[in-house]
């Protein structure tokens, strides 16, 4: 086989998605998001892309910088998105082929670690971020890297450097696809690092100020995106109630306004790009002001999102659903983040935000990451649905067994199959009593850091080239001497 | 020609080839090959594929498939050695069964299977054995251990009737007595006076192996 056709599989559904709209309420979506964008349009600080939407039929008002979309463009423009394609990972085994109905399960940041024993935050040092990666690029089922995983960085790099050496340090240490979002014009360094390590970048560089702006910032991180060829996440945060309204209809259509049109300038710069949908849409916590993850209308916008967006032929990554308000690995963490997962799996998401965050964005721990890789193997075995045919039928084997005293332990197509069929545990704990008690009654978080202690002493992450490290140094070195220049170092 | 019927063999345990294990069973014995020495090989191909069920690293079905394996060709050579006037020397006598009102057969004989093949002889007296039956096959062969089985909680208490039985003939002190199953816990065990418990197959050979000093 040659690396051409070697990559990651992910879960492949095999069944009909959930479907929580009517054909008549995706119209009306559908309608109200072109409404939105022809009528009060959005403003983007970007004097070159206010000309090049221009030039595509856009109506530009220069001094507010608002632009409205003709409807026939924002069509158009969604035709041009490939509805699948490739990205190149590090190794061709890593490479991954977003969109028809195959999921793929990535990783969520955290600002900091957190102590298993009393919850605490910290920040993290640099062992323990390369740890994580570590230990992320080991798990079977974790397909790729979010932006600022495992954290937003490490203890002794200067602020506008932790991005970058985040980065760099997921490219040195992993040879599983990455994402890495952009600020303090760190696209002028990530996508080199990324072409130096021989791979491709996904970033949401097109990303919203809700409602309905994008920033000079996000429009350059964008067009130099574009320059690398790489593939473009469009992004966008409305918060229900605060920066989108309160219901999760109208909250969707401006979310999908704020992605299409988005969507619109990235066709424009460069036709037939690589598009992928994102989002972080989200309730607000109405007592404090902050995010109110393991709110189900996140996953409600998100369910409803994979419905339109495969009718709109564009990959779509679910978000915001799989965070918990729980501060700990614990009951709330696994039902505030299971069920949404689950309901983002089975209507059509092509990526899922899943491993090893905890609370909100805020604390990451590879624990965590490795309970999730239990987690993504069960809702990838339900995704691959039940196969029905005279073998896994077993007619003639029922028969041959007969009643009582025959059993299927030992038959060749028990052998052959149970594992096939049932997703085996790996780290939840699945003892009987007695054995659970002479275990010392483990729990799964202890089995997690076992597992985590051996993964570091085992796993061999595949080594970059001595000449692709130099490079990438010298492109960190670059980047302190702009920072230097420019007074934030 | 011994070394290859051996090392085939061997591998027909690892393949869980009961066809395969058979066929090479007879053709030891039609070649006057060492019939205690091929009991050996069975012996220890069980007991690694014992090792690898209790490190995790194989399955019950795995377990199953290569006592089944194991099954028929001992049978083979077990015949031979009779015939020869070989008495395969026994680690000690073990009476099974599976308590009255149960008739699940799966545990008891896997646990049987791995007995025999750690060199115990074992007397099986099925399923749904009632406690006058099991007082009164431990009467008649005497052996150092009875095991007995339950997988239902409704049917575990059996076990505690059996034993009573015995303390009332007199008999419970010439026997070590072994409680296992599906619903059976060490509290349940040492409640019913009986002498040990295992969770699993092959820990309860290794149960029975600590109790008679093996």
């Amino acid at each position: 086989m040659t690396g051409e056709n070697k990559l990651r599989k992910g879960f492949k559904r095999k069944f009909p998605p959930l479907e929580i709209l009517s054909k008549e309420d995706v119209e009306h979506i559908k309608q109200a998001s072109l409404d939105i964008l022809r009528e009060t349009g959005m403003v983007i600080e970007h004097k070159g892309a206010l000309k090049l939407l221009e030039e595509n039929d856009c109506i530009v008002d220069y001094d507010t910088m608002r632009v409205r979309f003709p409807e026939s463009l924002v069509q158009e423009c969604i035709r041009r998105c490939p509805d699948t394609f490739r990205v190149k990972a590090r190794e061709p085994e890593n490479d991954l082929i977003f969109g028809g109905n195959t999921t793929y399960f990535m990783s969520t940041p955290g600002l900091g670690t957190v102590d298993l024993d009393t919850w605490e935050y910290r920040e993290p040092t640099k062992q323990e971020f390369i740890d994580a990666v570590t230990v992320l690029d080991s798990l079977e089922h974790h397909d790729w890297y979010n932006c600022y995983v495992p954290y937003f960085g490490y203890k002794g790099v200067p602020e506008v450097m932790k991005m970058t050496m985040g980065l760099y340090q997921r490219l040195k240490y992993s040879s599983k696809f990455t994402a890495e979002g952009f600020a303090n014009y760190n696209w002028l360094f990530n996508f080199k690092l990324a072409k130096a390590a021989g791979c491709e970048l996904m970033s949401p560089a097109l990303m919203v100020s809700s409602p309905l702006a994008l920033s000079e910032f996000a429009v350059e991180a964008c067009f130099t995106n574009l320059e690398y060829g790489f593939p473009v996440g469009v992004d966008t945060g409305p918060v229900f109630g605060a920066t989108a309204p309160a219901t999760i209809a109208g909250s969707f259509a401006q979310y999908n306004a704020e992605l299409l049109g988005s969507a619109v300038l990235v066709q424009c710069k460069k036709p037939y790009s690589r598009v992928f949908g994102f989002g972080f849409a989200h309730p607000q916590n109405m007592r404090n002001g902050a995010p109110a993850f393991g709110n189900i209308g996140i996953t409600l916008n998100n369910v409803m999102m994979n419905q339109i967006w495969r009718d709109y032929g564009i990959p779509r990554r679910n978000s915001a659903s799989t965070y918990t308000n729980s501060k700990k690995i614990d009951y709330q963490n696994a039902a505030e983040r299971m069920l949404p997962a689950a309901l983002c799996a089975v209507s059509g998401a092509s990526s899922i935000h899943w491993y090893g965050g905890i609370y909100g964005e805020i604390t990451f721990h590879p624990v965590q990451a490795i309970l999730d890789d239990e987690i993504a193997g069960i809702l990838g075995r339900f995704l691959e649905g039940v196969t029905v045919n005279d073998e896994t039928v077993a007619l003639d084997l029922i028969h041959s067994v007969g009643p009582v005293p025959g059993h299927f332990l030992s038959t060749k197509h028990t052998h052959d199959w149970w594992q096939k069929e049932q997703h085996v545990a790996n780290v939840f704990d699945n003892l009987t009593y007695p054995e659970w008690e002479r275990s010392g009654k483990k729990d799964c978080i202890d089995y997690g850091k076992e597992k985590m202690k051996k993964i570091l002493e085992t796993h061999e992450v595949k080594k970059l080239k001595d000449e692709q490290i130099a490079e990438m140094d010298s492109i960190v070195e670059e980047a302190e001497l702009f920072y230097k220049k420019r007074g934030d170092l | 020609m011994k070394e290859e019927l051996f090392k085939n063999l061997e591998k027909a345990m690892y393949d869980y080839d009961k066809e395969k294990a058979k066929e090479i069973a007879l053709k030891i014995v039609e070649e006057n090959i060492n019939t205690v020495e091929a009991v050996d090989v069975l012996s220890s191909s069980i007991a690694t594929i014992g090792d690898k069920f209790s490190s995790g690293e194989l399955w019950l079905p795995d377990l199953m498939l290569a006592a089944d394996t194991m099954k028929g060709a001992l049978a083979i050579l077990e015949k031979e050695l009779l015939n020869q006037g070989i008495e395969r020397k026994s680690q000690g006598k073990i009476v099974l069964g599976t308590v009255y009102g149960d008739i699940h057969n799966i545990g008891k004989n896997m646990v049987g299977t791995l007995f025999s093949a750690a060199g115990f002889e074992v007397i099986d007296l099925g399923e749904n054995v009632e406690s006058k039956d099991f007082i009164e096959a431990v009467k008649k062969n005497k052996p150092d251990v009875l095991a007995m089985s339950a997988l239902l909680t409704t049917t575990a208490p059996e076990q505690k009737r059996v034993i009573e039985g015995m303390i009332k003939e007199g008999i419970r002190k010439n026997v070590k007595i072994i409680v296992g199953g599906g619903c059976v816990t060490q509290e349940f065990s040492d409640l019913i006076g009986a002498d040990g418990f295992e969770p699993t197959a092959p820990l309860a050979v290794d149960l029975v192996k600590r109790l008679l000093n093996k």
